[in-house]
């Protein structure tokens, strides 16, 4: 069977126009998808049962004993912390928000260690952005900026910005100028127009330089900043300028290296000011596929984005205090449930190291590394692979994910449901 | 079966013409009946002020913007926060606050219907589940056509049937139940950072203005037979001298419904200034109501703003971004591709600003010189004018001239010259606040054939009961009575059950969502339009197939259908 | 040799992501990219290891030649690798320095280690 339009789930992109061959329970091709979306749809190895960890290793269970010990972790638990949900649908995100906010348990997801520092500076300067149809459409400037969407998004370009024909700059490639920002060189910055190389932790410094220039201050700027030369960076705010409609997208090399937060916002305040003379826009490259769902879907029940504290009844938010990461290198929570993420691999060892000193449940459909650290492993769906639902797209386009096959695997919604009504939720979600 | 008799409540119920008698209500598996049986569950009213569910027709509280306002205030999450009590989640937010902390707190006050002010089709999907997560009213959802491509490529082309097709397939695309336009042809010049000063301006690039838009749809939306009427948030939000536009509008709007208006104009506060700058900015709500009276086909609200902080969301891109420039707060911003914009801006409206106490007083002329309280319904546009906790204050205003003017003597010494409230003696009754409040919404968004607004036999159980006696409260004096009053109900019943006694949630919401679904013609069906398809698979950035909302965001969803006079 | 550590994702990573325990993730997520001029600083060459010290540890990871990465840089793809030694101090934002960490790189003569002996030893058993 062929299905069309299919959705990939595993990036931000979410791509949609996938078409894929399925033999049985057998997806056998992936047309139109870029190389990880082929992975993830035809290497898609699952744990076959529940497994638990005992002192002579690891043992299989059921799937209601895998639940009820789950719950009994939960419930013993004084700071539980329930993290992960970005590669999953909206529907387990909201049960989990529910279990967080019954238990008392914090929760936050990967956003934490991804774009989460973006967010910080959006809830201080506010997020002057538009949904990528609009890029594709009009945007005759574009910015890549600590980003590599060639390795990270890889159709990001082809779909809705250098490559991509819209309706006001028919001849994309002619017609659109790239720019890309970075500390190294990649297939990314080869395929600009201006690559702008600037010193490790100086985006700072250079996006500060190009406000002042842009408010005509040019004449404050020394020959260089952080590796760039002073012509460069004329020369770009001349550019952006003179746009038309021009589009700023950055990654993690803002929200990692030195600044963090600040540099987001420096960026985003670059994009305020542009915006008096041209029509500018400013978005993350969001990693997961549906990481900004577990955004939205935290805010609009709990108010927060991520690092949602429940211990005090009500919801608590502060980043730095109440994030995972930080929450494990306490050593502060005294069990974890981890859904469709890998902290294992994604934390800095000494968080990571917390995990395996405490009662640790993965639900995930892969083995990963946290599955080593766990106690428990709930094997489930993979959603839009064998389980449908709701994604939002990094410019916050809900798409519906769909169920290609049937694995014969319970949806982690479900068995989030159940862990639930253990802990005697009561309430519908 | 379930069953419940309420007695002893003075009920007004203005679209049945009662005002102010003591009756019984009998309430059967969500419905009014006529009687019940003895084994009924028995609510004693006491004679206190009961009404038919409070119904708000134009409220921002669910969808991408609303979320993006929380998610960019953690220090409003701040604000107002409830712990899980009981049958209540968690609420976080004061004037955005979230799905829950909405619903709680409309429920407190009576509410039970709500419409979502502005929906972007193509985020549609967001906004039901939302909606979904709202749990004690039930939905409908304006639906954003203001910079749409193919519509405003009909208008170009003279085509109105074409412009209600496109109209057809989108509401039901996005499960939407009306036309919205936000600043008509301004949110698609915004796409390039411009924005279109007067609605006999073009749109760039698509060789249509504002006025084509607006009287193109007029006319398809009556094609379409739509329940509910164009509902306009005017071109020129926010700036002074802006009045003239507003009456230019005005002026377009043909009377083609005999059941109800042919335009819902929104938050016409906004749009009633004189003046030309910041500096000399006044009222024009004299003339703004005067055309009002003389139009039977125009329905508006009032935008009524509150002395408060409060966050600032709309469709509006452009004045936004305008209103950013003068608070340098911050600022979001979403234009939406091929359909429209939006953003989203913290401001605090202060008694210390004249600009903002003469928006104050404009909202209330607004009220109290429409003759007519079904032409001029209460709102505040929440939360842009202020959080929706503040409408029983604002009734209160309304009820009390004495209280108007205590309020008056606190303001800006500016806004008596530039105003004519002081002037104004009318007082408004329980009755004309029951019209503003719910009968009005009912008949001006067409779901009074739905059970809605009203209690006749085999309406909806929608019923709040204030601890009000009418009898024995005189609002123009004890206006604090009435404010306390409008608060918080001693029952809000929705569909029959008690969800909310004594502002505490008493029961898991089950809320309904109201969506459209006009029949046009095979021949003209967009989904069999090469052009429309070609154009929608090349410029859009999700497929065709993956844009309307499945039937599963819509667990309780009522279809509406029309046959369309195509 | 001091050095930067930088860290990002990649196609190669990307594809093996849900396959950690796997022979191919392991050689991805462990190679350890840097300007060849350093490789001849170090006097190595394409596939020696090197031994990466932070405050927070040291890891051996395989060396690979990149024209891309600055000098005085080195390039690991995201994951257990990397997290090995960066340290998990966040200043207060929740978020590490994954992308600005200082680091000693030195030539070694060790065996890169499996993602699972990785987890084993911060405690883990494999599954």
């Amino acid at each position: 069977m062929i299905e069309q339009d299919v959705v990939c789930p595993f990036c931000g992109c979410l791509c949609d126009d996938l078409e894929i061959e399925t033999d049985g329970a057998r997806i056998v091709r992936v047309k139109n998808g870029c190389s990880l979306a082929e992975a993830t749809f035809m290497n898609d190895t699952r744990l076959p049962a529940p497994i638990r960890r005992t002192e002579a290793g690891w043992e299989e269970i059921s799937y209601d004993e895998a639940i009820s010990e789950t719950a009994e972790i939960l419930r013993e638990a004084d700071r539980p912390l329930l993290y992960g949900w970005s590669s999953t649908h909206g529907e387990t995100q909201s049960i989990g928000v529910h279990i967080a906010e019954l238990i008392g348990a914090v929760i936050d997801n990967t956003s934490t260690v991804c774009h989460g520092p973006s967010i910080l500076a959006i809830q201080e300067v506010g997020h002057p952005g538009c949904t990528l149809g609009q890029v594709k459409n009009r945007a005759d400037v574009i910015i890549y900026w600590g980003c590599n969407p060639v390795e990270a998004h890889p159709r990001h370009m082809s779909r809705y910005t250098t490559f991509a024909t819209g309706f006001f700059v028919p001849e994309a490639q002619r017609e659109r100028t790239v720019i890309v920002v970075d500390t190294r060189r990649t297939d990314t910055t080869n395929i600009a127009d201006e690559f702008v190389q600037i010193e490790h932790g100086g985006d700072y410094a250079v996006l500060s330089a190009l406000r002042a220039i842009v408010r005509g201050k040019a004449h404050v700027i020394p020959a260089s900043v952080a590796g760039v030369a002073k012509e460069q960076l004329v020369r770009i705010a001349e550019i952006c300028k003179n746009a038309k409609f021009g589009a700023i997208f950055f990654g993690l090399g803002l929200t990692m290296s030195r600044g963090k937060y600040k540099n987001v916002r420096n960026a985003i305040e670059l994009t305020d000011e542009l915006s008096r003379h041209t029509k500018f826009v400013i978005s993350p490259l969001r990693g997961h596929g549906n990481v900004y769902g577990s955004n939205e879907v935290f805010t609009w029940m709990t108010g927060y984005p991520f690092a949602v504290d429940f211990a005090r009844g009500i919801a608590f938010y502060n980043p730095g205090e109440t994030t995972a990461v930080d929450i494990l290198r306490r050593g502060e929570c005294d069990a974890a449930l981890i859904v469709a993420s890998d902290p294992g691999a994604n934390f800095p060892r000494a968080a990571a190291a917390h995990l395996a000193k405490i009662p640790t449940v993965v639900i995930d459909p892969h083995v990963n590394a946290t599955t080593a650290l766990s106690r428990i492993h709930i094997p489930c769906t993979a959603a839009g692979i064998d389980a449908a639902g709701t994604a939002y797209r990094m410019d916050g386009i809900p798409i519906r994910l769909k169920k290609v096959i049937d694995r014969g695997y319970p949806d982690d919604a479900e068995i989030l449901r159940k862990i639930y009504d253990r802990l005697d939720g009561g309430m519908g979600p | 079966m379930t069953e419940l008799w309420v007695k002893n409540a003075c009920v007004i119920d203005p679209i049945r013409g009662i005002n102010g008698e003591i009756m019984d209500i009998a309430i059967r598996d969500g419905r009014i009946v006529e009687s019940v049986s003895d084994r009924a569950d028995v609510i004693d009213a006491h004679r206190c002020l009961t009404l038919p569910g409070g119904i708000d027709s134009h409220t921002h509280v669910s969808g991408t913007k609303v979320n993006f306002g929380r998610y960019m205030s953690p220090e409003d999450m701040r604000a107002g926060r409830t712990k899980r009590r009981g049958k209540m989640h968690v609420t976080s937010g004061y004037y955005v606050p979230t799905t829950f902390g909405n619903s709680y707190r409309y429920s407190a006050m009576g509410y039970t219907t709500l419409l979502e002010g502005a929906m972007a089709p193509l985020e549609a999907r967001h906004t039901h589940e939302e909606f979904t997560a709202t749990p004690h009213q039930d939905m409908l959802a304006n639906t954003l056509f203001d910079g749409n491509w193919a519509v405003m490529d009909a208008v170009r082309e003279h085509d109105v049937r074409k412009a209600a097709a496109v109209v057809a397939w989108t509401l039901n695309a996005a499960r939407g139940y009306a036309i919205k336009l936000t600043n008509p042809g301004g949110t698609e010049a915004w796409g390039w950072g411009d924005d279109l000063t007067s609605i006999h301006e073009q749109v760039p690039h698509f060789a249509v203005t504002p006025a084509e838009i607006i009287t193109t749809l007029i006319q398809a939306n009556e094609l379409l037979r739509l329940p509910h009427s164009v509902h306009l948030h005017c071109n020129n939000l926010g700036k002074p001298g802006n009045y003239q536009t507003t009456l230019d509008t005005f002026e377009l709007v043909p009377d083609l419904n005999p059941a109800r208006q042919s335009l819902y104009a929104t938050h016409v506060q906004f749009h009633a200034y004189g003046g030309g700058t910041w500096r000399n900015i006044c009222s024009k709500a004299e003339e703004i109501t005067r055309s009002i009276n003389s139009k039977p086909q125009i329905v508006m609200d009032m935008g009524q703003i509150m002395f408060c902080r409060t966050m600032t969301m709309t469709a509006d891109g452009p004045m936004e971004f305008n209103l950013h420039c003068l608070h340098h707060n911050k600022w979001s911003n979403h234009d939406v591709e091929l359909e429209t914009g939006s953003g989203i801006i913290p401001v605090t409206y202060s008694k210390k600003s004249a600009v903002n106490c003469i928006m104050w007083a404009i909202g209330l002329e607004l009220a109290l010189l429409t003759k007519s309280p079904w032409q001029c319904l209460l709102e505040t546009d929440n939360p842009n004018g202020a959080p929706f906790v503040k409408y029983p204050e604002i009734i209160g205003l309304l009820m009390s001239k004495r209280y108007r003017d205590e309020e008056c003597a606190t303001l800006h010494a500016e806004t008596e010259k530039r105003t004519s409230l002081w002037a104004l003696e009318r007082e408004l009754d329980w009755h004309e606040i029951a019209v503003m409040t719910r009968a009005g919404q009912a008949k001006a968004l067409g779901i009074a054939s739905q059970g809605k607004g009203h209690l006749g036999i085999g309406a909806e159980a929608d019923i709040a009961i204030y601890p009000i006696r009418t009898d024995m409260v005189d609002p123009a004096r004890e206006y604090r009575k009435v404010v306390e009053g409008f608060q918080k109900t001693r029952y809000t019943i929705k569909r029959g059950r008690v969800v909310s006694r004594d502002g505490e949630i008493i029961v898991d919401g089950a809320n309904a969502t109201f969506w459209v679904n006009a029949k046009v013609p095979e021949d003209i069906r967009m989904e069999n339009d090469k052009e429309f398809i070609r154009r929608f698979e090349q410029f859009y950035t999700v497929r065709m197939s993956n844009y309307p909302v499945q039937d599963l965001y819509l667990p309780r969803g009522r279809c509406i259908e029309t046959e369309a006079m195509l | 040799m001091r050095c930067i550590l930088n860290t990002g994702r990649s196609v190669p990573q990307g594809t093996a992501v849900e396959h950690k325990l796997s022979d191919v993730y392991r050689s991805i997520a462990s190679a350890c990219f840097l300007n060849p001029v350093d490789l001849m600083i170090l006097g190595i060459e394409d596939g020696d290891r090197v031994r990466v010290t932070t405050p927070a540890g040291y890891v051996i990871l395989t060396a690979r030649p990149a024209e891309g990465v600055a000098r005085n840089e080195c390039f690991v793809t995201i994951g257990p690798y990397a997290n090995h030694i960066i340290s998990s101090e966040t200043q207060g934002t929740g978020m590490p320095d994954f992308k600005s960490q200082d680091a000693d790189v030195e030539p070694t003569e060790e065996a890169v280690k499996s993602v699972g002996e990785l987890m084993e030893a911060i405690g883990g058993v494999r599954p």
